[in-house]
C-alpha cells in the first residue's frame, strides 16, 4: 500500500525538469500542472512546491533561512547571521528570506527547514516565565 | 530574606536561564482527528518520542512516514488546531516517579488525579523499556499470599509470576485482584493497580475500599478512564509497570494488576486503525501480540546480583460468553504463566470466588508454596477433579460403594471450604489449619451447611490452643511432629465442643 508522498512527487518533478533547456522546461510545466489536476493533487501544491524548493536548494548546495524581526536587519548583522548559519549547515550557501513581524516583540527568529532558532523576545519571556514558575 | 538577596538570586537564575537557548525542531499540524495528529517536519524524530503542542499537551510520535509523522495526543485535543507548531523534545515518553507516589492516584502520564496536591518527583522513568534479560533473572520460588484459599492452595502464585485472571463480566475478576491487594498488608509488597477504560464510579469504589482496608499506604492507582482518549488507555499499563520498576529497582517486591487488557487491546486497535495501520484478525493490528508480550515480559524476579526485587503481574481479561478461544484471550493465555478461570455458572451456583479449578493452572506451581501449604493442599486439586467426575456419575445411580460415598462427601466439603466472601482474605496459617482439618477428614462428619461455622470456630479455637503449631508454620513454614500433635489435639478438642 505504498502511498505516493508529496516528497516523492516533488522529487519526480525535479528529476523531470532538471538538466532541461528553458524551452523544454516551459513545455513541461503545463504537463505537470495537468498531471497534478488529474491526480487531484492541486490542493497539495503549496506543500509540493515547498518540498521542491528544498530539493533544488539541496542540489545546488543552498539552504533557505527565513528570518523574522521587528525592524529591518542591518547589512552587517545579516552578514554575521549568514556566516554563522553557513557554519552550522556544513558550509552551504545561506539564502535569507526576511520577514517583518511585530508579534515577536524584539530579537530574531530564524527558521531553517524544520529547525527553529528562536531568539525572539516573545519566546524568551515565555521561557523565562516557564523557568521561574517551575523552579519555585 | 533581604531584598538584595532576592535580587541576587533572581539575577543568577536569569543568567542560568539565558544559557538555555538552543535550536529546536518544529513541525506543523497538518491533520487532526480523534486524538491523532499528522505533523509535517520534525525530520530527525525518534519513534515514541515525546512532542509538545502549544497549549502544553503532550503527544507521542508513533508513525514515522516519508513526509509526515503520526502523533497520538495524550490529553485534551480539542484546543489543538491545524497549523499549530509542534516541538520535538528529544526524549522518549517518560513518567515522573518517587516514593511519594504511594497512596496516590495518577493518570496515564503520571499527573495526580486524586486532588491531593502536586506530586514532587525526583526522577523520571521511560514508559517503554526493554524487559530484564535472562542473566538478571531468577526462578520464581517465593509465594504471593493472595489470601484467597482456592488460589493459595490450588493455583499458587509466586513473586515474579504473571498469572492471568480471565472470565466473563460480573464473575469477580476485579474482586480477586482487590482481595489480593488488601492481603498484602505487612507482606512487604508494593501494589500498583492499573485501571484501563473502567468507569470512574468503579474506580472510586475501589479506591474507597482500598483506603478503608488500609491498603492505600502501599498502593498506587494508575487510571485511564472510559471518558479519556484511547491514547491514554494505550499508555497506562506501561506507565504502571514503569512505576513498578522504580520500586523493583530499590529491591522491593511489587504486585501489578492490569484491569483489564481486553480494553487495552481495544484502545490500541482504535489508535492503529486511525493511524491507518493494516487490520488483521478481529480488526486488531498485527503487533497486538507484541503489545501485550512486551508489557508482561517486564514482570520478573531479579536475582540478588542485579539488585533483587520482583514484579508479579495479574493481567485481567474479560471474555464474551466464556469464549476463551477469541483472539486476545488466547494471546494473553499463551504469554502468561497460568490463568485463573472464572465462570458465570459457578458464580450463580453460589461458589464464590467462581474459580473453575479444572481449567485454572499455575505453571510455576507448587515451588511457590510454603512447605506447610504444599503438604495440606497437595492432593486437593486431584480430589476436586475426582469429585466433579463422581458427582456427574453419581446422578445416574444410587448404589454407590462406601469409598465413593466418602469421596463425594469430602468433595462437597472441599467446595464449601473453598468458598469465601469478598474482602475477607484469610491468612496463610489459617488456611493451613482449615485445609489440614479438611484433608485429614476432620470435617467429614460436620453437616455441610455448618462447615463455614466450623471453620470459623476452629480458627479461633486453634489460634489459642495450638500456639506451637502456628509458631512453626509462621516461622519455619512447616510443622514438626510435636506441632502436628498439638494441632490434632486442638481440632479434636474443638470438635467435642462443636455440636
Amino acid at each position: 500500500m505504498a502511498a505516493i508522498s508529496n516528497n516523492n512527487i516533488a522529487r519526480a518533478i525535479y528529476l523531470a525538469v532538471k538538466e532541461k533547456s528553458t524551452a523544454e522546461q516551459s513545455l513541461l510545466f503545463p504537463k505537470i500542472v495537468r498531471f497534478l489536476a488529474r491526480k487531484k493533487l492541486l490542493s497539495k501544491a503549496p506543500d509540493i512546491l515547498a518540498r521542491l524548493s528544498k530539493i533544488i536548494n539541496d542540489a545546488e548546495g543552498k539552504v533557505a533561512a527565513k528570518i523574522s524581526s521587528v525592524e529591518k536587519i542591518k547589512e552587517m548583522d545579516k552578514r554575521e547571521i549568514k556566516k554563522n548559519l553557513s557554519k552550522r549547515y556544513g558550509g552551504m550557501e545561506v539564502v535569507l528570506e526576511e520577514r517583518l513581524d511585530e508579534k515577536i516583540l524584539g530579537g530574531y527568529r530564524i527558521e531553517v527547514n524544520d529547525e527553529v532558532i528562536d531568539l525572539s523576545m516573545k519566546n524568551r519571556i515565555g521561557k523565562l516565565q516557564e523557568y521561574l514558575t517551575k523552579s519555585s | 530574606m533581604s531584598t538584595n538577596h532576592i535580587v541576587e538570586n533572581l539575577k543568577k537564575e536569569i543568567e542560568n536561564f539565558s544559557a538555555q537557548m538552543k535550536v529546536e525542531k518544529v513541525g506543523k499540524v497538518l491533520e487532526l482527528f480523534d486524538g491523532i495528529a499528522k505533523v509535517s517536519g520534525l525530520s530527525d524524530i525518534k519513534s515514541s518520542e515525546m512532542v509538545t503542542f502549544p497549549n502544553g499537551e503532550m503527544g507521542v510520535a508513533l508513525n514515522l512516514e516519508d513526509d509526515a509523522i503520526g502523533v497520538i495526543i495524550l490529553g485534551d485535543f480539542s484546543k489543538i488546531r491545524e497549523g499549530d507548531e509542534v516541538k520535538a523534545t528529544g526524549r522518549i515518553l517518560e513518567v515522573p516517579v518517587s516514593d511519594n507516589i504511594l497512596g496516590r492516584a495518577v493518570n496515564a502520564i503520571g499527573v495526580p488525579i486524586d486532588g491531593k496536591g502536586v506530586l514532587k518527583a525526583d526522577k523520571t522513568y521511560p514508559v517503554e523499556k526493554v524487559a530484564p534479560g535472562v542473566v538478571t533473572r531468577q526462578g520464581v520460588d517465593q509465594p504471593v499470599a493472595t489470601g484467597i484459599k482456592v488460589i493459595d492452595a490450588i493455583i499458587p502464585v509466586g513473586r515474579g509470576q504473571r498469572e492471568l485472571i480471565i472470565g466473563d463480566r460480573q464473575t469477580g475478576k476485579t474482586a480477586i485482584a482487590i482481595d489480593a491487594i488488601l492481603n498484602q498488608k505487612g507482606q512487604n509488597m508494593i501494589c500498583v493497580y492499573v485501571s484501563i477504560g473502567q468507569k470512574d464510579s468503579k474506580l472510586r469504589k475501589i479506591e474507597a475500599r482500598l483506603e478503608a482496608g488500609g491498603a492505600m499506604e502501599y498502593t498506587v492507582i494508575v487510571s485511564a478512564g472510559a471518558s479519556e482518549a484511547a491514547a491514554l488507555a494505550y499508555i497506562a499499563p506501561y506507565t504502571g509497570v514503569s512505576i513498578a520498576e522504580y520500586f523493583m529497582d530499590q529491591g522491593k517486591d511489587v504486585l501489578i494488576i492490569y484491569d483489564d487488557l481486553s480494553k487495552h487491546a481495544v484502545a490500541y486497535r482504535e489508535i492503529s486503525l486511525l493511524l491507518r495501520r493494516p487490520p488483521g484478525r478481529e480488526a486488531y493490528p498485527g503487533d497486538v501480540f507484541y503489545l501485550h508480550s512486551r508489557l508482561l515480559e517486564r514482570a520478573c524476579r531479579r536475582n540478588e546480583k542485579y539488585g533483587g526485587g520482583s514484579i508479579t503481574a495479574f493481567p485481567i481479561i474479560e471474555t464474551q460468553a466464556g469464549d476463551i478461544s477469541a483472539y486476545i484471550p488466547t494471546n494473553v493465555i499463551s504469554i502468561t504463566d497460568g490463568q485463573i478461570f472464572l465462570e458465570t455458572d459457578l458464580f450463580y451456583k453460589g461458589i464464590r470466588p467462581a474459580v473453575n479449578v479444572g481449567s485454572s493452572v499455575s505453571r510455576v506451581g507448587s515451588s511457590a508454596q510454603i512447605k506447610a501449604m504444599k503438604k495440606v493442599a497437595g492432593t486437593l486439586k486431584l480430589d476436586l477433579a475426582q469429585f466433579r467426575e463422581l458427582e456427574a456419575f453419581s446422578q445416574f445411580g444410587s448404589d454407590l460403594d462406601d469409598t465413593t460415598k466418602r469421596q463425594l462427601e469430602r468433595g462437597k466439603r472441599a467446595v464449601e471450604v473453598l468458598k469465601q466472601l469478598q474482602y475477607a482474605p484469610v491468612k496463610t496459617e489459617h488456611q493451613v489449619v482449615t485445609l489440614y482439618a479438611l484433608t485429614r477428614g476432620y470435617m467429614d462428619d460436620v453437616a455441610i451447611d455448618r462447615i463455614k461455622e466450623f471453620e470459623q470456630g476452629l480458627i479461633e479455637y486453634s489460634e489459642h490452643n495450638a500456639k506451637a503449631f502456628y509458631k512453626q508454620v509462621i516461622e519455619k513454614k512447616m510443622w514438626d511432629d510435636a506441632g502436628e500433635a498439638d494441632l490434632k489435639k486442638a481440632i479434636e478438642d474443638f470438635k467435642n465442643t462443636f455440636k
